[in-house]
């Protein structure tokens, strides 16, 4: 049913008329201040959301994390309670994991995956908007434990059974992780499926699956992940949620219940996570690391299937989380060899980023900064995670901070600090304006020296014996020294959060004063910075013909016949104006957002009084019905002459996916 | 394919390694056991305290064939059953544990114990050995709640 076909001719005087299919609603048109957002269904915007709203959950778990840092600075302390201690520890991983890093990789797929494919938006931008809007309030909802909740989960992020049952864990903090995850849950879902979509149905023509920018490809294999990943992790939720609230029975072991059961589904959804998190991160240093080298990346295909390889593999290791559970010999062997043999694609991608480097022009610019160091501390907790592989040794290593000071290499110093020179590298794109180079280097520096004055004494403490989860140590185990050393430089790590905060607001100020950034001030490679920055609300003027990988970089480059790189155009040249006028968009709407009010409603109700699920079901329930009924676009929106969906009434039947921006070879993909 | 000579011995050294320690570790959880912990059989949580061996917990000759000793211990909220445990030094010693409540871990710091004690299922530690005389802590390793850093117990090895 493809919705492509010849510009319907319109009788002069036929075009006045308003058709209105369904009668009753309207759609909102866009246009001025904070509704605009509200409403809005623009990938850019969302992903601009997402990443604001991931910092603000990036400074809550940070302080989090400074609250339990300082009670950990000297022996015997009484800062914290236990129980306030507990609490913190939690919401400090949940916040992180799924309120910061998986958000803030949300908005760089959002904001990049269309523009690095040659797409006008995602293929569902009412799902889009969606997603955002139900992760959000989600987020607020597992926060708002702390106001309503009697405090937070006090469970730990694994909430091992039965330690989150009700016996063990009366207050409604972990009934607030269980439904405040499964509402995050839905949106992560949603996002997958959107975006799967995108990347495989509305690529630009000639942009074939191997021409696909690196980044683009782990944020596929990453949404694969997650569509796969969280079915397991709500089923484990919704188990719990049932054991809490409605008195089953599935992991209590008086009944019969065996408690393996939880730790089993919570880390078959818990290490593809890990992946989840990498994944996005390893793109960005993909992209970033070839720019700053001046040569393309080395063995492009071998990183893209390390990354599908990582992506099947990282299913199979799940139980080296579970070693010293009594699995017996026969499965920790096998987890052990599955665990060692996942560091192969890994260790493939780590050399190839430094064969890019190997020869090339050097220019350590902040994201690159970021990039090499992220590399350099990614290695450093991979390392230290085959020390796990081997479960003899793990045995000694498990609940210590040896592990802490593992993943935290993996996901801070891998993930965030890759993540952060993302955000340097397309600053200028998104925002319009260059963050200060000078201020930038000094976060890394900061960030990085903190960084590894918090997690490295972690090493030595682990294998020196100090318990993971432990509100307070006593004086005499030879603790004192490395703990003291830690919170000094989880302070530096806030500073320089701060300083990073700062330098954005501060180099905002600043740019009025300097020319603007240009197209691509990095001279990149591929097709996002062929456009204007910031990045216009239409994209691709005319929908790029795509005849090789670093399409971008082939647009400014060529060969005379020597085989040197020669320029064959200027940035201006090959650039897009982004001055095309009356490009047909897909409209706003403010359903997703009803809807997604409606979630935390019921989510409330299965806590406090059931009522409140008619309340919150009434009101998602009919914005699902408003959603459907409204019509593809608002019949008095002004189309200019790009409009090219037709617009007759047997469009009505299109659900979501009409307003789908159909570009390029695959244009019937938006209303399947 | 060509493949640079200098490439050709990184990929021969790099798989020798991996195939290397692949073996070590099939040789030594297989052959050797390697002290990994198993689950010895389940158990009612309910009725731990009346189910031998755990209805008398501490130090006891071992029924298996393997060990001197079998060192039985009980976890609960936030303690442990026995609080204080003498044996032999040099002994061989096998580790039965077993939880009434919620998941605990028991590690015996300067030993190679170190086991998730889990309710419904007895969890073995074999071969462990007590070196040296002295004092050797035990603790709760997996998080149990508020008094989870308070949960120790001592083995006095004499």
């Amino acid at each position: 049913m493809a919705i492509i076909e010849e510009p319907l001719a319109l009788e002069s005087g036929q075009a006045d008329i308003a058709e209105r299919p369904l009668g009753v609603m309207t759609r909102p048109q866009g246009g001025n201040g904070w509704r605009d957002w509200l409403s809005s269904v623009d990938h850019k915007k969302i992903g601009i959301m997402y990443g604001v709203a991931a910092m603000f959950f990036f400074v809550v778990g940070g302080i989090e994390a400074l609250l339990l840092r300082t009670q950990l600075a000297f022996p015997e302390q009484g800062f914290l309670s236990p129980q306030l201690y507990n609490e913190l520890f939690t919401m400090h991983g949940v916040t992180m994991v799924f309120l910061f890093i998986m958000p803030l990789a949300a908005a760089f797929a959002n904001y990049l995956i269309p523009l690095q494919i040659g797409a006008r938006d995602v293929a569902f931008p009412r799902l889009n908007a969606l997603s955002f809007w139900i992760w959000i309030s989600g987020a607020i909802f597992l926060n708002s434990s702390w106001l309503v909740g009697g405090g937070g989960a006090d469970c730990g992020w694994f909430c091992y059974s039965p330690n989150s049952g009700i016996t063990f864990s009366p207050t409604h903090g972990v009934d607030f992780y269980a439904i405040g995850l499964l509402i995050a849950g839905i949106a992560s879902l949603i996002s997958a499926i959107n975006l799967i979509v995108t990347v495989l149905n509305m690529r630009a023509p000639g942009m074939t699956l191997f021409r696909m920018p690196v980044l683009t490809w782990m944020l596929l294999v990453t949404q694969f992940l997650l569509a796969f990943a969280l079915p397991v992790i709500t089923v484990a939720l919704f188990l719990l949620i049932f054991d809490r609230v409605f008195d089953s029975q599935f992991f209590d072991p008086e009944a019969g219940a065996d408690p393996l059961l939880w730790q089993h589904l919570f880390w078959i959804f818990g290490h593809p996570e890990v992946y989840i998190i990498i994944l996005p991160s390893f793109g960005m240093i993909s992209e970033i690391i070839p720019t700053f080298s001046r040569k393309p990346l080395f063995g492009y295909s071998f990183m893209v299937f390390s990354g599908i390889a990582i992506g099947f593999m990282g299913w199979g290791v799940w139980a080296h989380h579970m070693f010293v559970s009594g699995i017996g010999p026969i499965s920790v062997l096998a987890f052990s060899l599955s665990t060692m043999f996942i560091a192969v694609p890994t260790g493939v991608k780590i050399l190839n980023w430094l064969a890019t480097m190997w020869g090339g022009k050097l220019w350590f610019t902040t994201p690159m900064l970021f990039a090499v160091g992220s590399v350099a501390m990614f290695t450093i907790g991979g390392l230290s995670g085959v020390t796990h592989a081997i479960a003899p040794a793990d045995t000694q290593q498990t609940d210590t901070y040896y592990i802490v000071a593992h993943f935290h290499y993996v996901i801070f110093g891998g993930g965030v600090l890759g993540m952060m020179g993302g955000a340097y590298f397309w600053w200028p794109k998104i925002f319009g304006y260059m963050l200060n180079e000078t201020r930038g280097k000094i976060h890394f520096w900061m960030m990085l020296i903190g960084f590894n004055l918090t997690f490295g004494p972690m090493h030595v403490l682990g294998l020196q014996g100090m318990s993971r989860r432990i509100d307070t140590y006593s004086e005499g185990f030879g603790f004192e020294f490395w703990n003291l050393i830690s919170t000094i430089g989880s302070y530096i790590i806030a500073l320089s959060v701060a300083y990073f905060i700062y330098n954005t607001l501060r180099s905002r100020k600043e740019a009025r004063d300097l020319p603007p950034p240009g197209p691509d001030p990095w001279d990149a490679r591929s097709l996002e910075w062929m456009l204007p920055s910031p990045t216009p609300e239409h994209n691709f003027d005319e929908v790029p013909i795509i005849e090789s990988q670093d399409e971008w970089w082939h647009r400014k480059y060529g060969y005379d016949e020597d085989h040197n790189v020669i320029r064959i155009a200027t940035i201006e040249e090959a650039a897009q104006k982004g001055d095309a006028v009356g490009v047909h968009l897909p409209s706003p709407s403010f359903w997703p957002l009803v809807l997604a009010l409606g979630l935390p409603l019921i989510g409330y109700g299965i806590i406090f009084n059931l009522w409140l699920c008619v309340l919150g079901g009434l009101l998602s329930g009919g914005a699902i019905y408003a959603w459907a009924l409204e019509p593809v676009d608002d019949p008095d929106a002004d189309h200019g002459p790009h409009d090219d969906h037709g617009h007759d009434a047997d469009h009505s039947d299109d659900d979501d996916d009409g307003d789908a921006v159909a570009v390029g070879a695959d244009d019937s993909a938006g209303d399947a | 394919m060509e493949i640079d000579r200098y490439e050709r011995w990184f990929m021969i050294a790099t798989f020798t390694f991996i195939i290397g320690a692949a073996l070590a570790l099939m040789i030594s959880v297989v052959g050797h056991h390697a002290s990994l912990a198993e689950s010895a059989g389940t158990i009612n949580p309910e009725d731990v305290r009346t189910t031998a061996p755990f209805d008398a917990p501490g130090l006891h000759p071992s029924t298996d064939p393997d060990h001197d000793y079998d060192l039985v211990i009980i976890a609960q909220t936030w303690s442990w059953t026995p609080e204080e445990m003498v044996v032999p030094v040099g002994a061989n010693v096998r580790i039965l544990a077993t939880s009434v409540d919620v998941v605990h871990g028991l590690k015996l710091k300067d030993t190679n114990a170190n086991v998730m004690v889990i309710p419904g299922q007895i969890s073995e530690v074999r071969d462990v050995h007590f070196d040296e005389a002295g004092t050797y802590w035990l603790f709760c390793h997996e998080y149990c709640g508020i008094q989870h850093h308070n949960m120790a117990a001592r083995v006095i090895a004499e």
